[in-house]
């Protein structure tokens, strides 16, 4: 705008600067759409357009065919991150925060509303009590008279006006007046007398007196009295009805007649009845006697006559209904409720408390609860009223929960009070039972209750019954029976009376008597002991007995008994009373504590004495990873599985070489592993003729005959090598004549216990050991030293002999080939089934090969050619020939046959051999 | 040094205090090889890491939801082995400061834990009169073995090259040799606290709670000597040997630390020892190879580290 056109304008009187001046009509660019759509509402939408959404302008009906509700995430199971299901969260921590589910949790918000919108209307009830506070303060003083109850009823308004409330005011109702048509003043007296007395039945139209202003009065009407709400106290607890705890006869019999006059007439129950309810005569308590009153006990109920309004609010009916029937004399209570038919009133009394004064202390008298305490069960001691005084004291104070849980059945009760039993007592179960079940229940029982006596069973079934009458067995002295079983097993068991030396000692000659019916001891009650004194103490050590019973079994596994004994301090029960005794006892305890450490290790470790006193030293297994870690070898390897089924020769062989050469053999041995082997060790040798057992072997010296069999299994494997793996070119007659040879030795080798029959059993470690007992037992430890010396001649000695031997050799292995090759396969080097075998097959060998020496002559040495010959003619008579030339001079084959022969001439001729060598050794070397 | 006539004297001047710990000090143990370090651990949860002749913490290792009551260290310094409340035993790296194994399986707290030589085992020994034995090596979580022989709690234990040696509340030192195959147990008659062995393995030393420390002969249990003098009677106040295991060195419950000739059993100059701690002395401990140094700590929150005053 220029400044002329504004001088211009002000001329016209235009106010330049007003925005309507200003007004600048030139758009640049294009305008942005609006915000919003300023869309008809009311504009017609084609239904396919049509969205259905709710409140929150959320669509609710959608999909292909624009129906269904919304469900999950558009309609999909999946959520808004797709179909990745949740990664696992443990609630395991929030289990305590859980809750069960509520139909709310499947709610959205609008059901929630909706919930929360039918609630408002049921909630509106609650505040319809329009008396709740009064009552509450009623209950709070249950006898504030009725005049002051109305008073505050009326002059405290209540807490807030309810919609019936309100109602009733629109209606003309007041607080503090009845509900109802109005009524005469004569029918408000009335109401008012009903009231002060609580029962219908006892306003007489005659008691109503009329007032002075009673022509003035009566010309109006008058809102009728408020009826008290009758509350029923909610009922939690046992008693009978109408009965407060700690309340006595009298009050229970309504006496005084307190209580309950303002509250009108007792409804027999509260149930059924609506506050607002009438109540029948049929809903009157039948016992009530709170309504005991002198000016109703009339035989006709004066105030009913027909002429009376019928406006009373209670009590109406049953005015009308109660018809003028004469009631027989004696048919009706004080009060005039008619006796129920079949039952008559009676005469007496009812019995009343009697107070009896205390009794005359005499003047040296010493309390002793102890006294009462253990002759508690003996009830004919103490009067019954005595007794039942003592009760009644407890019973007031005693709230309904202890009354209840106190554990005074009713049978305890008649007890006290000195009834008799009924005497149509039920026949006890055990009257029908055998006298086995009997004894054994018995047991059971002794268990259960320390206090009741058990022997006979008839009497156990007494003693839960009233008993009148005092115990006659416990005039007798009496020893409770406890399986000798348990009695043996608490004998070795935990003692119960470490602080008492002489029930310890008395105890465990109970235990002793019991263990063993034939024992002659008898447990006679000590001097100052009464006979329930020593009946009480016998059961205790029955139940002892049971108690202290080592565990047994898998449980016992589980506890270990603590490693000192608590001697604590004797506790004496009842009042203290110093006594000489005292003293003597403190000092058998002193005593006694001083025995119990009369172990000798606990001796010697507290005389300082340490040494082979205190050191016990037992096996230990360590674990075999154990060793491994710190480097150590297994101290006792396992003995390798002991398969009692295969006790031939192999397994045994395959056994001893393991546990003597193969640490590594895996060991999960224990003490107790250690501990069952040896006890097998000591069975087998204490029976070395019988089977041998695999466990032992291999485990030390016990067995003289293992040894031997150690050092036979290496010599024949370089035979047995050579037999499997060398080429075969021998001819059949050799395979034969070795089957022969075979035979021989066997035949004599069944001399011993156990041999075999034929070649393809497999030899028995067995068939070795009586060889070697016929002649002479082997120091075991000489067989060591000599077997690593043996090790070396004979592999020279084989060495020469098998270059020899070595085609017939291989052809009587072909035999068995079978066999040796798949044993050689299992055990590696050391070759297990031919292990005995060949030592055989050596034998025989050897035989033959002095069968040919002695025809070769002149290599071999006198002594061992006769001993060949004397072989040769008692066994052999087949000599082969062909293979003389095959055989030189061996220095062992000799003692050899002497070994394995069992003719006596065979060891002559050993002797002569290796004369220079102690027999028992010579023995062994030459086994090799 | 030649072995002049009677042992050497204690250590009794105050070096350094270590006073980092805001709770009783239950173990100090020296690191091994040159045992510059140490490591203290304390009912304030924590293990510390000290520089002995400086005194200044290193570092401080957070885990232990419980109080420490023993810690181990390896043969290479690279970890250790902390135990106590918490009813686990910790295998902690030393560089990081975090545990690398917890293993569970006491049912009570751990009151002992000792590495083997080479670290590839741990035995613990806890309240619940067990020693277990940990497999470093495997991965398995699970004791290589349990001992249950004692019959009630381990106070203390002690690897050899091949057998461990543990000391039970039920009076009993029991060793088991591996290389034999047998447990040994010695019946000492009074609950055991600490049991150190001499460096031949001939011996070892009892602390008990009879304000006794015995000197055990380890082949066939006789007691050599008897040292008495201290108070000990309801707390562990570990025993040592001093340097060359001439002399044998202990804390007791009034702070006081006594030491002995070995030999003769005589009570070594001052005697009575002055009071250098306000509290029981839970630990001493001589340096492996410095002969005048050695460290005690005690419940009063502190550890003293005392050298010869040259």
């Amino acid at each position: 705008m220029t400044s002329r056109l504004k001088r211009k304008l002000g001329d016209i009187g235009v106010d330049t600067s007003s925005a309507r001046a200003n007004e600048n009509f030139c758009l640049i660019g294009t305008p942005l759409p609006p915000l919003e759509k300023s869309r008809d509402t009311g504009e017609f939408v084609p239904l396919w357009k049509q969205e259905v959404r709710d409140e929150k302008g959320r669509r609710r009906l959608h999909g292909a065919f624009t129906g269904g509700f919304s469900a999950g995430y558009f309609n999909t199971v999946g959520s808004k991150e797709g179909w990745t299901p949740q990664t696992f969260v443990s609630s395991r921590s929030d289990r305590a925060k859980k809750k069960a589910a509520k139909p709310e949790d499947f709610m959205d918000e609008e059901d929630i509303q909706d919930i929360r919108d039918s609630r408002k209307i049921v909630d509106t009830t609650d505040e319809m009590d329009l008396t709740s506070g009064k009552q509450i303060e009623s209950q709070d003083d249950a006898d504030a008279d009725p005049l002051t109850a109305a008073l505050q009823s009326a002059m405290l308004p209540p807490s807030k006006d309810s919609v019936g409330a309100r109602i009733l005011k629109k209606m003309g109702w007041r607080v503090g007046q009845g509900i109802g048509p109005r009524i005469s003043l004569k029918q408000r007296r009335l109401q008012d007398l009903q009231a002060s007395t609580g029962s219908a039945f006892s306003v007489s139209t005659s008691e109503i007196v009329p007032a002075e202003d009673a022509e003035e009065a009566s010309k109006h009407t008058y809102a009728p009295r408020d009826t008290p709400v009758l509350v029923v106290e909610r009922k939690d607890n046992s008693h009978g009805l109408g009965y407060r705890p700690g309340m006595s006869l009298n009050d229970s019999l309504g006496v005084k007649g307190s209580g309950g006059s303002s509250t009108g007439p007792n409804i027999s129950s509260g149930f059924g009845l609506g506050a607002l309810n009438d109540a029948d005569e049929d809903d009157l308590d039948v016992y009530d006697g709170s309504s005991a009153n002198a000016r109703n006990r009339l035989a006709y109920d004066a105030s009913d006559d027909p002429e009376r309004d019928r406006t009373f609010l209670s009590g109406s009916k049953s005015k009308l209904r109660s018809a003028p029937v004469p009631i027989p004399p004696t048919g009706t209570f004080r009060d005039g409720t008619h006796v129920l038919p079949g039952f008559v009133l009676s005469g007496k009394p009812v019995m009343e408390d009697r107070w009896y004064p205390l009794p005359d202390i005499p003047p040296g008298w010493k309390p002793d609860p102890k006294r009462v305490w253990s002759q508690g069960q003996n009830q004919e001691q103490y009067p019954a009223s005595n007794k039942e005084n003592v009760k009644q004291e407890n019973t007031a104070a005693i709230p309904h929960g202890k009354w209840k849980t106190s554990g005074l059945s009713a049978d305890d009760r008649g007890s006290i009070l000195g009834e008799t039993p009924l005497p149509s007592a039920p026949r006890s179960v055990f009257d029908y039972m055998s006298q086995k079940d009997r004894d054994r229940l018995k047991n059971i029982a002794a268990n259960l209750h320390s206090t009741t006596g058990l022997p006979a069973t008839a009497s156990a079934s007494d003693q839960t019954s009233p008993a009148p009458a005092p115990a006659p067995a416990a005039t007798t002295p009496r020893i409770p029976r406890t399986d000798p079983q348990i009695a043996r097993a608490a004998l070795t068991g935990f003692k119960p009376f470490p602080s008492d030396p002489v029930k310890q000692a008395r105890y465990t000659a109970y235990l002793q008597s019991q263990a063993d019916t034939s024992s002659t001891i008898m447990l006679e009650p000590l001097p100052h002991q009464s006979i329930p004194e020593f009946n009480s103490e016998m059961e205790e050590y029955a139940q002892s007995a049971v108690v202290f019973k080592p565990v047994s079994g898998a449980m016992a596994g589980r506890f270990t008994s603590a490693a000192v004994v608590e001697h604590g301090p004797k506790v004496i029960e009842g009042l203290h009373t110093p006594a000489f005794e005292e003293q003597s006892s403190s000092n058998e305890e002193k005593k006694a504590t001083e025995e119990k450490e009369l172990s000798p290790k606990e001796n010697a470790a507290r005389m300082g004495m340490y040494g082979h006193l205190t050191r016990e030293t037992v096996p230990w297994q360590p674990a075999r990873l154990l060793c491994k870690r710190f480097g150590v070898k297994d101290p006792n390897p396992e003995p390798k599985t002991e398969d009692p089924t295969q006790s031939s020769g192999p397994d045994f062989q395959d056994l001893s070489s393991s546990s003597v050469f193969d640490p590594s053999v895996p060991s999960g041995t224990s003490a107790a592993d250690y501990g069952i082997v040896s006890i097998n060790n000591d069975n087998t040798s204490a029976s070395t003729s019988g089977p041998r057992d695999l466990a032992n072997v291999g485990l030390g010296d016990e067995d003289d005959t293992q040894g031997r069999d150690t050092l036979t299994y290496e010599r024949p494997s370089v035979d047995v090598f050579k037999a499997i793996f060398a080429s075969d070119d021998e001819d059949s007659s050799d395979e034969e004549r070795g089957d022969e040879g075979d035979k021989g030795p066997n035949d004599i080798e069944t001399s011993g216990p156990s041999s075999e029959t034929t070649m393809s059993t497999k030899i028995s470690p067995l068939s070795s050991i009586p060889v070697v007992v016929d002649d002479q037992p082997v120091d075991p430890n000489t067989f060591k030293p000599t077997f690593v010396r043996r090790e070396a001649r004979t592999a020279n000695a084989d060495s020469d002999k098998q270059e020899k031997k070595e085609r017939k050799e291989k052809k009587k292995k072909e035999k068995r080939k079978a066999i040796v090759s798949f044993m050689d396969d299992e055990a590696g080097d050391t070759l297990n089934v031919v292990v005995e075998k060949p030592k055989k097959k050596r034998k025989k060998d050897k035989e033959k090969d002095r069968e040919k020496d002695k025809e070769t002559g002149g290599l071999k040495s006198k002594g061992e050619k006769e001993v060949e010959k004397e072989v040769k003619s008692k066994r052999r008579n087949d000599v082969d020939e062909n293979e003389d030339d095959m055989w030189v001079e061996k220095p062992a084959p000799p003692a050899v046959t002497v070994a394995s022969d069992v003719e006596m001439a065979d060891t002559s001729a050993a002797l002569s051999v290796g004369s220079e060598v102690p027999r028992g050794r010579k023995r062994a070397i030459d086994f090799l | 040094m030649a072995p002049s006539r009677g042992p050497l004297p204690l250590a009794r001047t105050l070096h350094v205090t270590l006073d980092g710990h805001k709770g009783p000090v239950n173990v100090a143990r020296y690191a091994k090889g040159s045992a510059k370090y140490v490591l203290t651990g304390g009912q304030d949860r924590t293990v510390r890491l000290w520089n002995a002749s400086l005194g200044t913490e290193i570092k401080a290792f957070n885990a232990h939801g419980y109080e420490v009551l023993s810690i181990a260290v390896a043969h290479d310094n690279a970890k250790f082995v902390s135990s106590g409340g918490d009813r686990s035993v910790f295998v902690w790296d030393v560089t990081s400061g975090t545990t690398t194994r917890r293993l569970p399986g006491h049912m009570g707290k751990i009151n002992a834990v000792e590495f083997n030589e080479d670290a590839s085992i741990v035995a613990s020994g806890s309240f619940d009169s067990t020693v277990r034995l940990w497999d470093l090596r495997a991965q398995s979580r699970a004791p290589i073995q349990i001992l249950e022989e004692a019959r009630d709690a381990i106070q203390t234990l002690h690897i050899e090259s091949t057998s461990i040696t543990t000391g039970s509340v039920d009076g009993h030192v029991r060793t088991y040799d591996l290389r034999k195959g047998e447990l040994r147990s010695d019946y000492i008659g009074h609950p055991v606290t600490a049991v150190v062995p001499t460096q031949d393995s001939q011996t070892f030393l009892v602390t008990t709670l009879d304000s006794h420390i015995r000197l055990i002969d380890a082949t066939n249990g006789k007691m050599l000597n008897d040292f008495i003098g201290h108070t000990n009677s309801s707390y562990r106040c570990r025993a040592c040997f001093g340097l060359g295991e001439a002399t044998v060195v202990c804390g007791d419950e009034n702070g006081m630390v006594w030491a002995w000739d070995l030999l003769d059993a005589k009570l070594l100059q001052p005697n009575p020892p002055p009071k250098v701690h306000s509290k029981v002395i839970t630990w001493t401990e001589h340096h492996p190879s410095d002969a005048g140094e050695m460290i005690t700590s005690s419940a009063d929150g502190t550890c003293k580290i005392w050298r010869l005053n040259t």
